[in-house]
């Protein structure tokens, strides 16, 4: 069959040290739904970017139809038939269905006024066309997720475009919105349209897919037909080596409690409630792990155990202390917090590895203050940075160069360094390992466990199963702002949590 | 003419370049641009006035170059916060400061003096007798005998209103602000719209600093301003960029300025009325804030340290 | 060195733009920059009136780059500059002690009329959360017409034909050592005092950090919304004492137009310098050096002095470009670099 589109050793760098796409090479046929499967980081949504017009790459050729293409912008890739559904939804929130989607394509009148009974007349024909429900005239801030989605697409299908693009469409779905979906895809590939289609979960991409490209590193490692291949084939070459579900975790027995969390409730400013009466407790030498879907309350949940939510009911106590409405500071002295955010939470990218290493010691850790805490002791900060440095194994140019200098690894292991040499007997911890490389992430879980071993109580929240299975000791699960399951690992499987946390539990919610 | 009619006529006098000016703003507030340079497109466009009015002896050279001065600045700020990325903020506060002293070199290289040229020869706007205007009851005798921007600036809250809010431009500019990667995505470029709006804002800051150095008064001073294009950014914030609402704060401040001079006759030094606007800034901004506020603090709102 | 260049590279094409604008009235570029360099360094004379001149450039320059750098944007420097200068000259007119402590005293009453002024936007920004930004900008105007009423009305010297105060008492007034002002001595003082609290100090670190990120500074424990008053306070301090100084080491009393266009300078000399305090101390000396240049420059060769103004503001927008333009094209250098490298 000839290709529709034809990859040819596509680079793509990312400054600073980013290789996001090495060498692809890669041909989509028409009229298939072809997959796009990796890890986090692996290029699929680069590689998507440089084929839209939205990435350059570095070298590399694109044909499309036996042509030599190089779309300028987003524009000129719509114009030649190819559209892309994002990650994020990126719609305009304020504006009406029907306007989202003639955006940019209006129907206008006299002196560029928007020609309104028309433009909802054409909406309305497309929408009935491919039997998408939806409400022209529905402001797009007051629609599902779902239905955003198919504002998105309907956007595309309205400007004719012939290849689709979606990236990670079923992340931002409900499971049961995802049949519907597959369903409507299938029928535009029956119409002629083809699909490609970015994800990361296996199951999916082979229930949908005719054929599967895995990426690996920025490297396209294997193009498969989806039927005959099995998930574990595609797993092992997702990832490069036979993936192992063991964990590494020493059994050994917990102690007291050291966090107590009672009765936990908060109300956003829509009166949601966001989080719906979480009680938990975490003891001295236990790692409780929390699952969820994102946006079920995980967020909310750290921040009212840092402080920076205030819960309308219920207390936080830690290690004896009453922190329900302490300030941060106070928290801080007994409360380690890796955030999942390096550059927002977590640091200051701009600022030096010194001072990202001494904040809350700065306020907490004696030998560095002088003069009753007015002066700093720079010569003792920089002394204790380098003990950091040393002990947590941070590789950096020098010790006064910016944190945005460090890879992103090094970035976490001054920010973890810093917040374990706090000494504290709990530890919070927010996706310690997000974006990270591999060998990052295992240090990362050394220094975890090795926590654990120490006695101290640590409260994990991760967005990866398989590390919660292989570090944690009990799990509980977040479903829209509830706890549903609080379980010990040994009595769960990955498949019972993964339910929960798309369904929650039966008669719960 | 009664005490009232003067009172509005005076409102809309001093009205009228801050109604200007934020009609301006309100198109890159949409676009999403963080244009602070009004004060400095108005002083820039107001000397223009006065010099092209004096030099040709013909109050459309003045107007023609005021817009063009104003404009000029733009162009500085599209070529620097757009295409070469600075911060806004740093860019909008250097272009103020520029035209700050662009303007006092050239008062004093082109009239010879420092601090205020108040010619006779300068010509200034026309005043415009609409003969239907006038003839309408109550709103009439407010209405009618002002000059060509005053008009110019009902029409163009008008058009603003229609361009924003009903043209596929206003589709396209407000998407701009509310979602850039929405509009690119669309295939049209958000920073295509941004340029725009800051091309129409330089236009309407150009007829906003005529009017002051042309209509409002007939001299050029350093500074003179004052603050204008502060008070305009604010009375955008405080409605959201919408033209009418700008419309309305422009008012509200015109009637503090006659306030003002009212109260002069109540022996309050002018010193403390000529600060009116400036208070009435502060209020308005006060009630804005709690507004606001209020929106939050539902939501469970970050705790205060200590 | 990066920044070096940077600063250099835009000054070169500031001073390029300058004569060229010369040039095009007819003026001798050459000539009347040599009269710019001659009337502002040449001599200790030219040298000192070049460091008074500085004084409340930097001053100004401090308050707003640390103002900046911490988070606040304060842009009451001009505000805070006058009632300051207004807080100074009414203690010298109502009081009179021995020099000794006379100079000090008046030196706070400058700061505490600066922080005061400053104080007023934080409390509105506190209690009622309105921005600072805009209250700043308002008060500025405020406190403009408030001191000329002051010193139309209730201060008035009532011999002098313009709005003006009596001179204050001469024990107030800054010592002179031959062409040289002390004021110059309060201002290096500050400048090494500043630097040290912002470099040495906890409340420095925190400062600078939550300038940086916020929320991250809130996080570790830093106590940021006390912090922004605070900051408020010592930069509208600053700005008060560059007010003071103005009072003190020159005119000896306040005269309208006093400062007119100190506070700004001093935010221009805060952007240029990228909120550096070293960077506004060299920045605010060349300010400085253009402006008593300028004069000289007019006495030579008749260009309007004037013209320093718009060399300033050419200065602002050059710096600026080039740091952001000499930005984009390191890091696009980068990546080509990383790309090729991987590829062999």
């Amino acid at each position: 069959m000839p290709a529709l589109i034809e990859l040819q050793e596509i680079v793509k760098v990312y400054p600073p040290a980013l290789l996001a796409l090495d060498h692809i090479s890669l041909r989509f046929v028409e009229g298939e739904i072809h997959a796009l499967v990796g890890e986090n980081g692996a290029g699929k949504s680069t590689l998507m970017k440089v084929l839209y017009g939205l990435a350059h790459p570095d070298r590399g050729r694109v044909l499309y139809q036996g042509r030599e293409i190089r779309f300028a912008s987003p524009a000129a890739a719509i114009a030649a038939g190819i559209g892309m559904v994002h990650q994020e939804i990126v719609l305009v929130n304020e504006y009406t269905v029907w306007e989202n989607i003639v955006l940019g394509a209006e129907p206008v009148g006299w002196f560029g006024q928007i020609d309104r009974p028309r433009a909802r007349r054409q909406v309305q024909a497309i929408i009935d066309r491919f039997q998408f429900e939806l409400e022209p005239d529905a402001r797009v801030a007051d629609i599902s997720v779902a239905a955003r989605q198919k504002v998105e697409i309907l956007k595309l299908l309205y400007r004719e475009v012939r290849v689709l693009i979606l990236d990670e469409p079923t992340a931002v779905l409900a499971p049961q919105e995802i049949p519907q979906l597959f369903a409507e895809l299938r029928a535009l590939r029956d119409q002629g349209h083809t699909i490609l289609f970015v994800s990361h979960r296996l199951e999916e991409v082979l229930e949908l897919a005719d054929r599967v490209t895995v990426l690996r590193r920025g490297r396209a490692v294997a193009t498969l037909p989806a039927a005959g291949t099995t998930r574990s084939e595609l797993a092992e070459r997702m990832v490069g080596r036979a993936v192992l579900f063991q964990s590494r975790r020493v059994p050994q027995p917990s102690g007291e409690a050291l966090l107590t969390l009672a009765g936990l409730r908060a109300v956003d400013g829509q009166g949601r409630i966001s989080l719906h009466d979480i009680s938990l407790q975490v003891h001295a030498g236990e790692l409780v792990g929390v699952a969820g879907v994102e946006g079920n309350g995980q967020l909310e949940l750290v921040h009212a155990i840092v402080g920076l939510l205030r819960p309308n009911a219920g207390r936080i106590v830690v290690a004896g202390t009453e922190l329900t409405a302490a300030p941060i500071l106070a928290r801080r002295r007994v409360l380690a917090f890796v955030a999942q955010d390096r550059g927002r939470m977590g640091g200051s990218l701009s600022a030096s590895v010194v001072e990202n290493a001494i904040m809350t010691h700065h306020r907490l850790n004696r030998r560095l203050l002088r003069w009753r805490g007015w002066l700093l002791d720079m010569r003792a900060a920089r002394r204790f940075t380098a003990e950091l440095a040393a002990r947590f194994a941070v590789s950096t140019p020098a010790l006064a160069a910016p944190l945005q200098t460090l890879s992103g690894g090094n970035q976490q292991k001054v920010i973890l360094g810093r917040e374990l040499l706090l000494d504290c007997p709990v530890i919070l911890l927010d996706q310690p390992t997000r974006g990270l490389d591999v060998g990052s992430i295992e240090y990362v879980h050394d220094q975890i466990l090795a926590m654990r071993a120490a006695g101290r109580a640590l409260l994990m929240v991760s967005a990866s199963l398989e590390e919660l299975f292989l570090l944690a000791d009990r799990i509980v699960v977040l479903h829209r702002g509830s706890l549903v399951a609080d379980v010990p690992v040994e009595q769960t499987t990955v498949e019972q949590v993964g339910r929960w946390m798309l369904e929650g539990v039966q008669g719960d919610g | 003419m009664n005490l009232w009619t003067g009172l509005l006529n005076g409102a809309i006098s001093g009205a009228t370049s801050i109604l200007l000016a934020g009609l301006g703003g309100a198109f890159t507030y949409y676009a999403g641009v963080f244009n602070i340079a009004m004060e400095g497109m108005m002083l820039m466009a107001a000397f223009c006035a006065v010099w092209g009015s004096f030099t040709f002896s013909s109050w459309v050279a003045g107007l023609l170059l005021a817009v063009v001065g104003s404009l000029g600045l733009a162009l500085v700020f599209i070529l620097f916060a757009v295409f070469l990325d600075t911060d806004e903020f740093v860019t909008g506060i250097a272009l103020n400061l520029f035209a700050l002293g662009a303007t006092t070199y050239l008062l004093r290289q082109s009239f010879g003096v420092k601090g205020v040229y108040a010619g006779s020869d300068i010509e200034p706007l026309p005043a415009l007798t609409l003969p239907w205007v006038a003839e309408i009851p109550w709103i009439g005798p407010v209405m009618a005998g002002h000059n060509l921007i005053v008009y110019g600036a009902v029409v163009a809250t008008v058009a603003s209103a229609w361009l924003i809010f009903r043209t596929r431009f206003g589709l396209r500019l407000r998407a701009a602000g509310y979602n850039p990667a929405s509009l690119d995505s669309s295939g049209v470029s958000a920073r295509r719209m941004r340029v725009y709006a800051l091309l129409v804002c330089g236009v309407l800051c150009g007829l906003a600093g005529a009017f002051l150095s042309l209509g409002y008064v007939t001299l050029f001073s350093e500074n003179m301003t004052a603050g204008r294009g502060w008070i305009s950014l604010a009375a955008i914030i405080l409605v959201g960029g919408n033209p009418w609402g700008v419309a309305l704060i422009a008012l509200l401040f015109g009637l503090a300025d006659v306030a003002g001079l009212l109260l002069q006759s109540y022996q309050i030094p002018a010193q403390f009325t000529a600060m009116t606007p400036y208070l009435a800034t502060l209020v308005a901004l006060y009630f804005y804030a709690r507004r606001a506020s209020r929106a939050i603090r539902g939501r469970a709102a970050g705790f205060r340290d200590e | 060195m990066a920044k070096l260049f940077n600063g250099l590279l835009g000054i070169g094409v500031a001073l390029a733009l300058g004569g060229l604008l010369m040039l095009v009235q007819g003026y001798n570029p050459l000539a009347s920059y040599g009269a710019l360099l001659q009337f502002s360094v040449a001599d200790s004379y030219a040298l000192a009136t070049t460091f008074t001149n500085a004084v409340p450039l930097v001053l100004t320059g401090l308050s707003a780059a640390l103002a900046f750098a911490s988070g606040p944007v304060n842009l009451g420097q001009p505000g805070q500059l006058l009632m300051g200068a207004l807080a100074a000259t009414v203690g010298g007119l109502f009081l009179d002690l021995p020099p000794l402590l006379m100079v000090p005293l008046l030196v706070l009453l400058a700061m505490a009329g600066g922080a005061l002024w400053a104080g007023l936007a934080a409390l509105l920004r506190q209690v009622f959360q309105m921005s600072e930004f805009i209250v700043t900008l308002m008060l500025n105007m405020v406190a403009d017409f408030f001191t000329i009423w002051a010193i139309t009305y209730p201060l008035q010297d009532s011999t002098a034909y313009s709005p003006m105060t009596p001179p204050i008492a001469q024990s107030g007034w800054l010592p002179e050592w031959g062409d040289w002002n002390s004021a110059v001595v309060w201002m290096l003082a500050a400048v090494a005092a500043t630097w040290f609290f912002s470099r040495r100090t906890r409340a420095g670190y925190e400062w600078r950090i939550g300038g940086q990120n916020s929320l991250f500074a809130r996080l570790g424990g830093c106590p940021v919304d006390r912090n922004f008053v605070w900051v408020m306070l010592l930069t509208g301090a600053l700005a008060g004492l560059a007010g003071g100084l103005v009072v003190m080491g020159g005119p000896h009393r306040f005269l309208r137009g006093l400062g007119a266009n100190d506070g700004w300078d001093g935010v221009m000399v805060a952007i240029v310098a990228n909120n550096s305090l070293p960077g506004v101390f060299l920045y605010g000396l060349f300010f400085a050096a253009i402006q008593s240049g300028a004069l000289g420059m007019e006495l030579i060769t008749g260009v309007p002095s004037e013209i320093a103004m718009v060399l300033q503001g050419v200065l602002v927008l050059a710096i600026v470009a080039s740091r952001e333009a000499l930005q984009q094209v390191t890091a696009r250098l980068a990546v080509r670099r990383r790309a090729l490298e991987r590829r062999a």
